[in-house]
């Protein structure tokens, strides 16, 4: 104690320093081959025992350690952002809502890593749909590039208590084919099934809300391909709101959803559901009809065999109003990796071990089919994808996979990510229940709103 | 030890020295009197505090004004009417959230003055809703409310067959009134001991004095309450307001912001932007606009709080 000085304490000081410094390089190089991976919790137990199961076997055979940390949706969603703005990132990320927002936005100011590489080895055996949507814009580059690579996909099908359905005198195999018919057809089911005791029970899952991050935007968006709106936004990246049928369809799409609420078929808390407010409601038989991404509601009831089996079913979509086929909303899920990885070679084998048809399929099937695979060859080859004694999984593929579909607009311009995270069509579906601004006013305010956005994001090469 | 024959040493320098004399003096004063070893002890134990001070004090508030230093990000966010909407909100809810919850608990804290067994045992039961978690209370609530399947529109169903309104799912005011009720049931009950321990250090004599000039019990709570805790009443709304600018909690989980993203504060919308917009920069410039109440606030509290010492 005596003998310690000034100069001692600053010598000390400065040793430990020196030590500290020299010493890192040689843990940084014990430990290149740990890849820090953070992934999305599965809504089943299943999804998660799923991806450690691979885990495991990927360690055993690579050597590598995956540093692995399930989180759910929402936390994760904010634990990427933080993780992107401050530069302290994972290797790998697979994040189930990627592709809405953090990718095309991030693709966009050059803060994520370019997976083509990974994606070339498999773009063959990708369906067209996945491989458009795993491309996104990068305006540093001023080009396209794979900011995703993709080993699952996913589409939003109809889920419906075929059960109730019965009870109320119906019988599915009358529903109508094209899309406004079909959602009207469940509407009179509301008042027979609420006379048998079904008190609070609303005939439609419609989802006019400004919470979101997804729901409220995929439910807009298929009406607006239903009513012909395809060509919201091109590939290109360009916007069409001088399209006159893109204006009606919207405008239409609006009409049709805010008079449902008006009318009372759908739950008044509605306008601010999150993405699983419609889950808990509709296995709460709160709602007769549901229109949810992925199969997540059916497969939560998977060990009810009597739920899962007799009384909900799963549909594709109707045909469009004017009779012609609907194309379904399909994403490219998979894995991203943020630059400043710091283990991005490993990473990237850790990526590309998950994308291999086989290794996909595994996984998903372990996590009792609520994601897709992302190649149409695989649900050809093995039957546990359309077995028909599953009533889910065949409707649920055949609408992803097997007919025709489109990536959602947000792929083609990341200032429809901005427009869709801000939720502006769910705020203009509520201005016309609230406020009691007229459909046109209301899609033309929507318009304005967006073109305001995308002037920040203009795309100069495709 | 050396620290000791440093200061026994000291006084000869100047004798020694005369033109060094007023430096060595000042650099003494800049060292809190210390020499030696013992100015290197204090540096070394109070690295690690400022180390930590400035990690977690300084370095989150330089970023988060760098984050938000773009004018660009002010004016986008002028143009969101979600925006305007928020700062309404934000001072609705400090009015009368803040207010109604203080005078309330002024007026209870009076209640739990007297002296009865069962005024004590309701005392302890009072203040639960501030002891359990934020967030569970909060969800509850969110629940309860439920227009669909909530316990109040249950009860009203169950027991006059009617349903029950639609709290938190078509009215911005139901649902911002929702929000503030959550708001003063739960933090109600902390002010109101506080409050009630301001009371209790009153002299008792003064309200004799009243009594014996025959006050009644308006004219004591009017002439020897009030002056009397009228300063840490204004602190408590002070510090009040400070706390519940940054609340995130209630409005986040009693409403979500809804409907239709119309009871959003600042807080709230601060955090819709940085994460579920996944625009960081512009959450925290939602954020950054409550400071000009905020630094008046946080001044005008540390003045009050100087004349506290000698107020009660």
């Amino acid at each position: 104690m005596s003998n310690l000085s000034r100069r001692s304490v600053l010598r000390g000081s400065v040793a430990l320093a020196a030590a500290g410094s020299l010493g890192r390089p040689y843990i940084a190089n014990a430990a290149a081959k740990t890849v820090t991976a953070w992934w999305t919790q599965g809504f089943v137990p299943e999804e998660d025992a799923a991806i450690k199961k691979l885990v495991a076997e990927y360690e055993k055979q690579s050597g590598d350690t995956i540093a692995l940390s399930i989180i759910p949706f929402g936390p994760l969603a904010q634990k990427v952002v933080s993780a992107l703005t401050s530069g302290n990132v994972p290797d790998v990320i697979s994040y189930d809502g990627a592709d809405g927002t953090v990718v095309p936005q991030n693709a966009w100011v050059d803060k994520v890593v370019d997976l083509s590489d990974i994606v070339a080895k498999y773009k063959a055996q990708y369906s067209p749909t996945v491989d458009l949507a795993a491309q996104f814009y990068n305006n540093v580059t001023k080009k396209r590039g794979y900011y995703i690579a993709p080993y699952k996909t996913t589409c939003v099908p109809f889920h419906v208590w075929g059960n109730l359905v019965k009870e109320a005198g119906y019988d599915m195999s009358q529903a109508p084919k094209t899309w406004d018919a079909w959602w009207d057809f469940f509407k009179p089911m509301q008042a027979k099934l609420r006379d048998k005791g079904h008190r609070g029970l609303y005939s439609l899952g419609l989802q006019i809300t400004s919470t979101g991050p997804a729901d409220g935007n995929n439910l807009f968006y298929a009406f607006v391909l239903a009513n012909g709106g395809k060509n919201f936004v091109t590939p290109d990246g360009r916007a069409h709101f001088d399209d006159a049928q893109v204006r009606e369809a919207v405008i239409k799409s609006i009409e049709y959803t805010s008079k449902a609420y008006k009318d009372g078929y759908a739950p008044p808390g509605v306008l601010s559901w999150n993405d699983a407010d419609d889950n808990n409601a509709f296995h709460a038989q709160a709602i007769l009809m549901d229109f949810d991404g992925t199969i997540s509601t059916e497969v939560a009831m998977f060990h009810d065999k009597k739920r899962y089996y007799e009384e909900s079913m799963t549909f594709g979509l109707p045909l469009g109003n004017d009779g012609q086929a609907v194309p379904a909303q399909v994403g490219a899920i998979g894995c991203f990796m943020p630059k400043g990885a710091k283990n991005e070679a490993a990473g990237k084998q850790f990526i590309s071990y998950i994308c291999e048809p086989k290794v996909a399929n595994e996984y998903l099937k372990n996590g009792l089919g609520r994601w897709l695979p992302a190649m149409p060859s695989v649900v050809k080859s093995d039957p546990f994808w359309l077995d028909p004694k599953d009533p889910h999984r065949p409707p649920y593929v055949t609408e992803g996979l097997l007919r025709p579909s489109i990536p959602g607009f947000q792929i083609f311009n990341p200032g429809i990510a901005v427009a869709n995270a801000q939720q502006i069509w769910g705020q203009m579906q509520s201005d016309v229940i609230r406020n009691g601004v007229s459909p046109k006013d209301a899609a033309e305010k929507g318009f304005k709103e967006i073109e305001t956005i995308l002037q920040n994001y203009k795309i100069v090469q495709s | 030890m050396d620290g000791m024959q440093g200061v026994q040493t000291a006084p000869a320098i100047p004798q020694a020295a005369p033109a060094y004399a007023m430096p060595l003096r000042r650099r003494r004063l800049l060292r809190g009197g210390l020499q030696g070893s013992e100015y290197a002890w204090a540096v070394a134990f109070c690295i690690p505090y400022i180390a930590i001070f400035f990690t977690f004090v300084v370095y989150p508030v330089a970023f988060g004004l760098w984050m938000g230093h773009n004018p660009h990000l002010y004016v986008e966010l002028w143009q969101d009417p979600i925006y305007r909407i928020s700062i309404v909100n934000t001072i609705v809810y400090l009015a009368v959230g803040v207010n109604l919850k203080l005078f309330l608990a002024l007026l209870l804290s009076g209640f739990f003055m007297r002296k009865r067994l069962w005024i004590k045992a309701l005392l302890v039961i009072y203040v639960l809703p501030w002891a359990v978690p934020s967030l569970p209370t909060f969800m509850s609530i969110h629940w309860m409310l439920n227009a669909q399947w909530g316990l109040i529109d249950n009860f009203l169903w169950n027991f006059f067959h009617i349903d029950g309104p639609a709290f938190l799912d078509t009215s911005r005011w139901l649902a911002l009134g929702s929000v503030i009720a959550a708001y003063i049931w739960k933090f109600m009950p902390f002010w109101t001991v506080i409050l009630l321990a301001g009371r209790m250090a009153i002299p008792q004599e003064l309200y004799e004095s009243a009594d014996v000039d025959g006050a009644s019990g308006l004219y004591k709570f009017t002439h020897v309450t009030f002056p009397l805790l009228a300063n840490l009443y204004l602190v408590c709304t002070l510090l009040s307001t400070i706390w519940t600018l940054g609340d995130f909690i209630t409005v986040f989980f009693v409403s979500g912001g809804g409907p239709a993203l119309t009871t959003n504060t600042l807080a709230t919308l601060g955090i819709r932007d940085a994460y579920t917009v996944a625009q960081p920069d512009l959450g925290v410039a939602a954020v950054m606009t409550a400071l000009p109440l905020l630094i008046p606030l946080v001044l005008i509290l540390m003045r009050k709080l100087r004349t506290a010492e000698v107020q009660l």
